[in-house]
Protein backbone atom coordinates (compact mmCIF):
# COMPACT_ATOMS: atom_id res chain seq x y z
CA UNK A 1 0.00 0.00 0.00
CA UNK A 2 1.38 3.84 -0.92
CA UNK A 3 0.15 6.71 0.54
CA UNK A 4 1.45 9.48 -1.41
CA UNK A 5 1.41 12.73 1.00
CA UNK A 6 1.08 15.49 -1.47
CA UNK A 7 -2.78 14.50 -2.32
CA UNK A 8 -2.99 15.99 1.18
CA UNK A 9 -0.80 19.03 0.00
CA UNK A 10 2.55 20.57 0.28
CA UNK A 11 2.21 22.28 3.39
CA UNK A 12 1.50 19.62 6.24
CA UNK A 13 2.04 21.83 9.40
CA UNK A 14 -1.11 21.60 11.73
CA UNK A 15 -2.72 18.68 14.05
CA UNK A 16 -6.19 18.80 12.74
CA UNK A 17 -5.07 18.54 8.97
CA UNK A 18 -2.68 15.51 10.47
CA UNK A 19 -6.11 14.43 12.04
CA UNK A 20 -8.42 14.90 9.16
CA UNK A 21 -5.31 12.93 6.74
CA UNK A 22 -5.33 9.64 9.26
CA UNK A 23 -8.95 9.99 8.92
CA UNK A 24 -9.33 10.01 5.46
CA UNK A 25 -7.17 6.69 4.86
CA UNK A 26 -8.50 4.79 7.70
CA UNK A 27 -10.73 2.77 5.11
CA UNK A 28 -7.77 1.88 3.21
CA UNK A 29 -6.15 1.08 6.56
CA UNK A 30 -8.92 -1.05 7.60
CA UNK A 31 -8.92 -3.88 4.51
CA UNK A 32 -5.12 -3.88 4.42
CA UNK A 33 -3.77 -7.85 5.21
CA UNK A 34 -1.27 -8.62 7.81
CA UNK A 35 1.86 -8.96 6.11
CA UNK A 36 1.31 -5.79 3.66
CA UNK A 37 4.06 -2.79 3.66
CA UNK A 38 2.54 0.87 3.54
CA UNK A 39 5.18 2.96 2.24
CA UNK A 40 4.60 6.55 2.80
CA UNK A 41 5.77 8.68 -0.10
CA UNK A 42 7.20 12.60 0.99
CA UNK A 43 7.08 13.48 -3.13
CA UNK A 44 6.28 16.82 -3.45
CA UNK A 45 5.85 18.26 0.10
CA UNK A 46 7.45 21.02 0.90
CA UNK A 47 6.58 22.21 4.58
CA UNK A 48 5.87 19.25 7.00
CA UNK A 49 6.35 19.98 10.62
CA UNK A 50 6.01 17.80 14.22
CA UNK A 51 2.25 18.73 14.63
CA UNK A 52 1.27 16.80 11.37
CA UNK A 53 3.86 14.43 11.91
CA UNK A 54 2.07 13.15 15.26
CA UNK A 55 -0.97 13.14 14.45
CA UNK A 56 -0.45 10.85 11.19
CA UNK A 57 3.42 9.56 11.05
CA UNK A 58 3.69 8.66 14.81
CA UNK A 59 -0.01 6.97 14.90
CA UNK A 60 0.53 5.05 12.14
CA UNK A 61 3.94 4.01 13.34
CA UNK A 62 2.30 3.32 16.60
CA UNK A 63 -0.02 0.70 14.95
CA UNK A 64 1.86 -0.82 12.46
CA UNK A 65 5.67 -0.35 13.62
CA UNK A 66 7.91 -1.73 11.15
CA UNK A 67 5.51 -2.17 8.25
CA UNK A 68 5.70 0.96 7.61
CA UNK A 69 8.46 2.71 5.16
CA UNK A 70 8.96 6.00 4.48
CA UNK A 71 10.23 7.63 0.78
CA UNK A 72 11.56 10.31 -0.93
CA UNK A 73 12.71 12.01 2.43
CA UNK A 74 15.00 14.31 1.35
CA UNK A 75 13.01 18.12 1.77
CA UNK A 76 15.01 19.80 4.67
CA UNK A 77 11.74 20.03 6.73
CA UNK A 78 10.56 16.69 6.41
CA UNK A 79 14.34 15.40 7.36
CA UNK A 80 13.79 17.69 10.56
CA UNK A 81 10.65 16.64 11.77
CA UNK A 82 11.48 12.82 11.11
CA UNK A 83 14.77 12.95 12.99
CA UNK A 84 12.81 14.93 16.26
CA UNK A 85 10.13 12.22 16.23
CA UNK A 86 12.99 9.80 16.42
CA UNK A 87 14.47 11.54 19.45
CA UNK A 88 11.98 12.26 21.31
CA UNK A 89 9.26 9.40 20.59
CA UNK B 1 -2.59 76.38 12.74
CA UNK B 2 -0.19 73.59 13.04
CA UNK B 3 0.14 71.11 10.58
CA UNK B 4 2.03 68.42 12.03
CA UNK B 5 0.30 66.57 15.18
CA UNK B 6 1.86 66.77 18.32
CA UNK B 7 1.21 63.91 20.96
CA UNK B 8 1.87 64.03 24.78
CA UNK B 9 4.02 60.98 26.25
CA UNK B 10 0.84 60.02 27.75
CA UNK B 11 -0.95 59.80 24.42
CA UNK B 12 1.42 58.04 22.09
CA UNK B 13 1.82 55.72 25.08
CA UNK B 14 -2.35 55.18 25.43
CA UNK B 15 -1.44 54.99 21.42
CA UNK B 16 0.98 52.33 21.26
CA UNK B 17 -0.89 50.61 24.19
CA UNK B 18 2.30 50.71 26.06
CA UNK B 19 3.09 53.02 29.34
CA UNK B 20 4.95 56.20 29.70
CA UNK B 21 7.16 54.30 31.65
CA UNK B 22 8.35 52.25 29.04
CA UNK B 23 8.35 54.95 26.45
CA UNK B 24 10.75 56.58 28.44
CA UNK B 25 12.81 53.81 28.79
CA UNK B 26 12.89 53.61 24.62
CA UNK B 27 13.66 56.81 24.14
CA UNK B 28 16.91 56.56 26.42
CA UNK B 29 17.83 53.40 24.57
CA UNK B 30 17.25 55.21 21.24
CA UNK B 31 15.30 52.69 20.23
CA UNK B 32 11.97 54.88 19.64
CA UNK B 33 13.29 58.79 20.39
CA UNK B 34 10.65 61.34 21.83
CA UNK B 35 10.76 65.03 20.94
CA UNK B 36 11.62 67.80 23.52
CA UNK B 37 9.53 70.89 24.39
CA UNK B 38 11.48 73.74 25.51
CA UNK B 39 10.57 72.94 29.00
CA UNK B 40 12.31 69.23 28.58
CA UNK B 41 8.99 67.82 28.28
CA UNK B 42 8.39 64.71 25.47
CA UNK B 43 6.22 64.83 22.69
CA UNK B 44 6.09 62.69 19.38
CA UNK B 45 4.68 63.93 16.41
CA UNK B 46 2.22 61.52 14.35
CA UNK B 47 4.23 60.90 11.64
CA UNK B 48 6.88 59.61 14.02
CA UNK B 49 4.17 56.89 15.41
CA UNK B 50 3.44 56.35 11.89
CA UNK B 51 6.47 55.12 11.05
CA UNK B 52 7.46 53.44 14.41
CA UNK B 53 4.19 51.12 13.81
CA UNK B 54 5.09 50.45 9.75
CA UNK B 55 8.06 48.04 11.73
CA UNK B 56 5.77 44.56 12.01
CA UNK B 57 7.40 43.74 15.19
CA UNK B 58 6.12 47.04 16.83
CA UNK B 59 3.03 46.42 15.28
CA UNK B 60 2.77 42.85 16.95
CA UNK B 61 3.70 44.35 20.45
CA UNK B 62 1.28 47.27 20.36
CA UNK B 63 -1.21 44.95 19.14
CA UNK B 64 -0.19 42.28 22.15
CA UNK B 65 0.51 44.96 24.95
CA UNK B 66 -2.71 47.07 24.00
CA UNK B 67 -6.50 47.20 24.87
CA UNK B 68 -8.06 44.47 22.84
CA UNK B 69 -9.05 45.19 19.61
CA UNK B 70 -8.91 43.15 16.77
CA UNK B 71 -5.73 43.51 14.38
CA UNK B 72 -5.55 44.84 10.95
CA UNK B 73 -7.23 42.34 8.76
CA UNK B 74 -4.48 42.29 6.33
CA UNK B 75 -2.52 40.75 9.34
CA UNK B 76 -5.35 38.81 11.10
CA UNK B 77 -5.91 35.05 11.44
CA UNK B 78 -9.07 34.41 13.29
CA UNK B 79 -8.78 31.25 12.90
CA UNK B 80 -6.33 28.31 11.41
CA UNK B 81 -7.61 28.12 8.21
CA UNK B 82 -7.01 31.55 7.65
CA UNK B 83 -3.52 30.97 9.05
CA UNK B 84 -2.89 28.60 6.93
CA UNK B 85 -3.71 30.28 3.85
CA UNK B 86 -1.36 33.42 4.90
CA UNK B 87 1.51 30.43 5.78
CA UNK B 88 1.08 29.29 2.34
CA UNK B 89 1.32 32.82 0.88
CA UNK B 90 4.95 33.10 2.65
CA UNK B 91 5.92 29.04 1.70
CA UNK B 92 5.38 30.90 -1.74
CA UNK B 93 7.38 34.35 -1.27
CA UNK B 94 9.96 32.65 0.41
CA UNK B 95 10.51 30.07 -2.48
CA UNK B 96 11.48 32.79 -4.79
CA UNK B 97 14.04 33.94 -2.39
CA UNK B 98 17.26 32.14 -4.05
CA UNK B 99 19.59 32.13 -1.31
CA UNK B 100 16.85 30.31 0.78
CA UNK B 101 16.66 27.41 -1.30
CA UNK B 102 17.89 25.06 0.91
CA UNK B 103 16.14 25.61 3.62
CA UNK B 104 13.33 28.02 3.27
CA UNK B 105 10.97 24.76 4.22
CA UNK B 106 12.47 25.10 7.55
CA UNK B 107 11.52 29.08 8.37
CA UNK B 108 7.92 27.54 7.03
CA UNK B 109 7.23 24.92 9.21
CA UNK B 110 8.84 27.28 12.28
CA UNK B 111 6.46 30.02 11.78
CA UNK B 112 3.98 26.94 10.96
CA UNK B 113 4.81 25.39 14.39
CA UNK B 114 4.60 28.64 16.53
CA UNK B 115 1.20 29.70 14.89
CA UNK B 116 -0.24 26.34 15.43
CA UNK B 117 0.78 26.09 18.94
CA UNK B 118 -1.09 29.30 19.78
CA UNK B 119 -4.59 27.88 18.28
CA UNK B 120 -3.96 24.46 20.07
CA UNK B 121 -3.70 25.61 23.42
CA UNK B 122 -6.23 28.11 23.23
CA UNK B 123 -9.15 26.47 21.32
CA UNK B 124 -11.80 27.62 23.59
CA UNK B 125 -10.22 29.84 25.93
CA UNK B 126 -9.04 32.88 24.06
CA UNK B 127 -9.20 35.80 26.99
CA UNK B 128 -10.23 38.18 24.42
CA UNK B 129 -9.55 38.42 20.81
CA UNK B 130 -9.54 35.37 19.13
CA UNK B 131 -6.93 34.15 16.67
CA UNK B 132 -3.62 35.66 16.20
CA UNK B 133 -1.76 38.45 14.41
CA UNK B 134 0.48 37.36 10.95
CA UNK B 135 2.89 39.38 9.37
CA UNK B 136 6.17 39.20 7.06
CA UNK B 137 8.30 41.28 5.39
CA UNK B 138 10.79 39.71 3.07
CA UNK B 139 12.82 42.72 2.24
CA UNK B 140 13.66 43.04 6.11
CA UNK B 141 13.39 39.26 6.24
CA UNK B 142 11.30 39.38 9.42
CA UNK B 143 8.23 37.31 10.55
CA UNK B 144 6.04 37.74 13.34
CA UNK B 145 3.36 36.23 15.07
CA UNK B 146 1.65 37.40 18.35
CA UNK B 147 -1.88 36.02 20.27
CA UNK B 148 -3.98 37.44 23.16
CA UNK B 149 -3.89 33.58 24.51
CA UNK B 150 -3.31 32.40 27.64
CA UNK B 151 0.63 32.47 27.52
CA UNK B 152 3.34 29.56 27.97
CA UNK B 153 3.24 29.34 31.61
CA UNK B 154 -0.99 29.30 32.09
CA UNK B 155 -0.83 26.67 29.45
CA UNK B 156 2.08 24.44 30.68
CA UNK B 157 0.64 25.15 34.59
CA UNK B 158 -1.88 22.69 33.37
CA UNK B 159 0.41 19.68 33.04
CA UNK B 160 3.28 20.90 35.25
CA UNK B 161 2.31 22.51 38.02
CA UNK B 162 5.96 23.12 39.64
CA UNK B 163 6.25 25.21 36.70
CA UNK B 164 7.04 28.41 39.18
CA UNK B 165 7.47 31.39 36.74
CA UNK B 166 7.65 32.60 32.92
CA UNK B 167 11.36 31.89 32.70
CA UNK B 168 11.18 28.20 33.94
CA UNK B 169 8.00 27.92 31.54
CA UNK B 170 9.73 29.26 28.80
CA UNK B 171 12.43 26.72 29.39
CA UNK B 172 10.25 24.22 29.58
CA UNK B 173 8.71 24.78 26.67
CA UNK B 174 11.56 25.01 24.29
CA UNK B 175 13.67 21.67 25.99
CA UNK B 176 11.42 19.49 27.62
CA UNK B 177 8.80 17.11 26.21
CA UNK B 178 5.74 18.54 28.09
CA UNK B 179 2.66 19.00 26.35
CA UNK B 180 0.06 22.12 27.61
CA UNK B 181 -2.66 19.61 26.13
CA UNK B 182 -2.75 16.70 28.65
CA UNK B 183 -3.93 14.12 28.65
CA UNK B 184 -2.09 14.01 25.02
CA UNK B 185 1.10 13.50 25.37
CA UNK B 186 2.45 15.08 22.91
CA UNK B 187 5.21 18.97 22.22
CA UNK B 188 7.55 18.64 19.99
CA UNK B 189 6.68 21.41 18.45
CA UNK B 190 8.67 24.59 20.24
CA UNK B 191 11.44 21.66 20.64
CA UNK B 192 11.64 21.35 17.04
CA UNK B 193 12.01 25.34 16.57
CA UNK B 194 15.07 25.29 18.74
CA UNK B 195 16.71 22.57 17.10
CA UNK B 196 16.27 23.88 13.62
CA UNK B 197 17.20 27.62 14.59
CA UNK B 198 19.86 26.28 16.23
CA UNK B 199 21.02 24.44 12.85
CA UNK B 200 20.80 27.54 10.58
CA UNK B 201 21.02 31.36 10.09
CA UNK B 202 17.68 31.99 12.05
CA UNK B 203 17.21 34.51 14.81
CA UNK B 204 14.21 33.88 17.15
CA UNK B 205 12.86 36.61 19.94
CA UNK B 206 9.89 34.67 21.95
CA UNK B 207 8.04 36.76 24.16
CA UNK B 208 5.11 35.21 26.97
CA UNK B 209 4.58 36.50 30.63
CA UNK B 210 7.20 38.18 31.64
CA UNK B 211 9.93 36.19 30.00
CA UNK B 212 11.85 36.40 26.28
CA UNK B 213 13.50 33.15 25.12
CA UNK B 214 16.39 34.29 22.46
CA UNK B 215 18.49 32.68 20.07
CA UNK B 216 20.71 35.11 18.40
CA UNK B 217 22.48 34.02 15.15
CA UNK B 218 25.84 34.81 16.93
CA UNK B 219 25.36 33.00 20.21
CA UNK B 220 23.50 30.03 19.29
CA UNK B 221 21.94 29.01 22.08
CA UNK B 222 18.83 29.39 24.03
CA UNK B 223 18.93 32.51 26.50
CA UNK B 224 15.57 33.00 28.64
CA UNK B 225 15.63 36.28 30.52
CA UNK B 226 12.97 38.40 32.72
CA UNK B 227 11.77 41.22 30.50
CA UNK B 228 9.94 44.46 32.53
CA UNK B 229 6.92 43.90 30.07
CA UNK B 230 4.26 41.35 30.59
CA UNK B 231 3.50 39.80 27.75
CA UNK B 232 -0.57 38.27 28.32
CA UNK B 233 -0.44 36.04 25.24
CA UNK B 234 2.87 35.58 22.92
CA UNK B 235 4.95 37.02 20.59
CA UNK B 236 7.32 36.26 18.53
CA UNK B 237 9.68 37.83 15.71
CA UNK B 238 11.74 35.32 13.12
CA UNK B 239 14.52 36.64 11.30
CA UNK B 240 16.38 34.88 8.85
Amino acid sequence: MRIELKKFGNMLTSRQDGKEALAAIEPQLKTISEHTIIEIDFEGVITFTPSWADEFITKLSDRFGEKIVLTHTENPSVKATLRILKELG
Amino acid sequence: MELVKKLSIAKTAAYLGVTSTTLRRWDKAGKFLARRTSGNQRYYYQQDIDLYLQDIFAQAKAWVLGAPKEPESAFYCPTSSEFKGRLSKLQNALAKTPDLKEYYSIIVAVVGEIGNNSFDHNLGNWPDITGILFNYDVNKRQITLADRGQGVLRTLKRVKPSIENDEVALITAFTEKISGRAPESRGNGLKFVLQVILERDIQLEFYSGGATALVTKKSKKLSVQKVDVYYSGCLALIRY
